[in-house]
């Protein structure tokens, strides 16, 4: 590594740090967001059911770039709000991320066969105690690995706030980039570091995979 | 058991039970008093298993009505997870949960639903263990254990809410034929225990020993309803001696 781009390591390591903080903050919001949407989505009433279906349908569908903007500027613009690049970014990440952990929750709690509902109701359960004492604990097990792969994405779409001028990692290189002219080995470090923050992601899901099957 | 003689424990008057257009109980009437121990047996299709899902309101009811130690079992109602609790039910499939200990499954419900202080419940499911003859199996995770031995521990998990009625849901019909016998002579203790006993099932010889009442189900409604000996060697309804004909001798 020539010296000097190695002269910028900090503003790498910063970028690192707010892609991380970014990516985490948006799993959480999307996680507790998408757990609401995921039970509505598999609630009684056909009209919640649908309003649910909406909702995911639509935010996993709209590219993520296309919600930075809708964010940055839509947002802004119609509810004459002044959102920061991060919160436009955080608010972007969310909605993608919860649109898909809906489906990963709604596809964990249909993976608890009936006959556990059965047992446990028969046995004088009320239906939080079902989901709380029988259903969650099943669920998360068969949620835990499709949830690690919705981090991963979050995590790579977040590069994407580097559009509305949001300086995570991505940002942070480019910046480099314009203020050293050298381009390639800068991309080769960016891409070096999102892979080892990924891979890491990766061995720690699995590792909790591990943990969390029912016979050690 | 302790309830007065001289009013069931369950009264079924007109039950009637659809799955849309489809009639799967068809006017069952139906009296248990306590410590009967009645089984059920029928073409598969008649409505034995439904007739149990009903009494403890896991399917709902489209006619006549259910009375459990007095009580109408509604289940829609707030007050069938009081009934439930005074239930135990046995499923055919065991339906242990998976991800507790054979102990934590038996503990689960009279920890959490019943509020009962876990040291005492786990002293106790220590003593239903040896009653299913587990003891040496209580930490094992339900993976771990045979067919027999699962539905021994539901059995158990069923005896700790203390019901004061047990439905035995063809327990021993996903079985492999050699736990089999495990799991009917644990139900034989049940029985001279002088527990209220629902079971349906094709273990004839079990039907013949253990059981007070013989109910035989065809099209949703009774046939027959006798002791066992006396059906068994003489069914008066020819669709009943043609059904025990056909299982006793395949």
């Amino acid at each position: 590594m020539s010296s000097q781009v190695a002269a910028y390591w900090y503003v790498f390591l910063k970028g690192v740090g707010i892609t991380l903080w970014i990516s985490w903050l948006a799993l959480i919001l999307g996680g507790a967001v998408g757990l609401v949407i995921g039970l509505l989505r598999i609630a009684p009433w056909a009209a919640v059911r649908w309003a649910a279906i909406v909702y995911i349908e639509v935010f996993r569908s709209v590219p993520p770039l296309v919600l930075f903007f809708g964010c940055f500027y839509g947002l802004s613009y119609a509810m004459k709000l002044d959102l920061s690049p991060f919160s436009a970014a955080t608010i972007a990440l969310t909605l993608t991320a919860s649109a898909l952990m809906a489906e990963v929750v709604r596809a964990g709690i249909e993976s608890v066969t009936r006959g556990q509902w059965e047992a446990a109701l028969s046995q004088g359960m009320t239906y939080p105690q079902v989901f709380r004492y029988v259903v969650w604990p099943q669920a998360i097990r068969v949620m835990l690995p499709p949830s690690v792969g919705v981090y991963i994405s979050t995590l790579k779409d977040s590069s994407l706030a580097s559009i509305i001028g949001y300086v995570e990692l991505t940002k942070s290189g480019l910046l480099v980039r314009e203020s050293t002219g050298i381009s390639f080995e800068v991309l080769l470090i960016i891409a070096i570091l999102y892979f080892v923050i990924n891979y890491s992601i990766s061995l720690v899901g699995a590792a909790l995979e591990r943990r969390f099957k029912y016979v050690h | 058991m302790s309830t007065d003689p001289a009013s069931p424990v369950l009264r079924i008057e007109g039950l009637v039970k659809r799955y849309g257009p489809h009639l799967v109980i068809d006017g069952v009437d139906l009296d248990v008093t306590a410590g009967q121990v009645v089984v059920f047996v029928g073409p598969s299709g008649t409505g034995k298993s439904t007739l149990l899902r009903c009494v403890n309101g896991l399917e709902d009811i489209q006619g006549g009505r259910i009375l459990f130690e007095g009580q109408p079992v509604l289940s829609r109602s707030s007050a069938i997870h009081a009934v439930r609790r005074r239930i135990g039910m046995i499923f055919q499939s065991f339906n242990l949960y998976p991800h507790l200990t054979a102990l934590q499954n038996v503990t689960l419900a009279p920890v959490k639903v019943l509020g009962e202080p876990s040291k005492e419940v786990e002293e106790r499911a220590r003593g239903l263990f040896r009653k299913v003859r587990l003891e040496h199996r209580a930490h094992a995770f339900p993976s771990q254990l045979s067919g027999g031995e699962q539905q021994r521990v539901a059995i158990a998990r069923a005896l700790a809410m203390n019901p004061h009625l047990l439905m035995f849901d063809e327990p021993t019909s996903a079985l492999d034929p050699e736990t089999v016998g495990d799991v009917l002579a644990v139900m034989e203790d049940l029985a001279r225990e002088g527990r209220t006993m629902l079971v349906v099932t094709h273990e004839i010889g079990f039907a013949r020993h253990v059981g007070d009442r013989m109910i035989f189900m065809d099209g949703g409604k009774i046939v027959e309803d006798r002791p066992p000996e006396e059906m068994i060697a003489n069914p008066e309804n020819p669709r009943t001696r043609q059904f025990l004909g056909s299982i006793l001798h395949h």
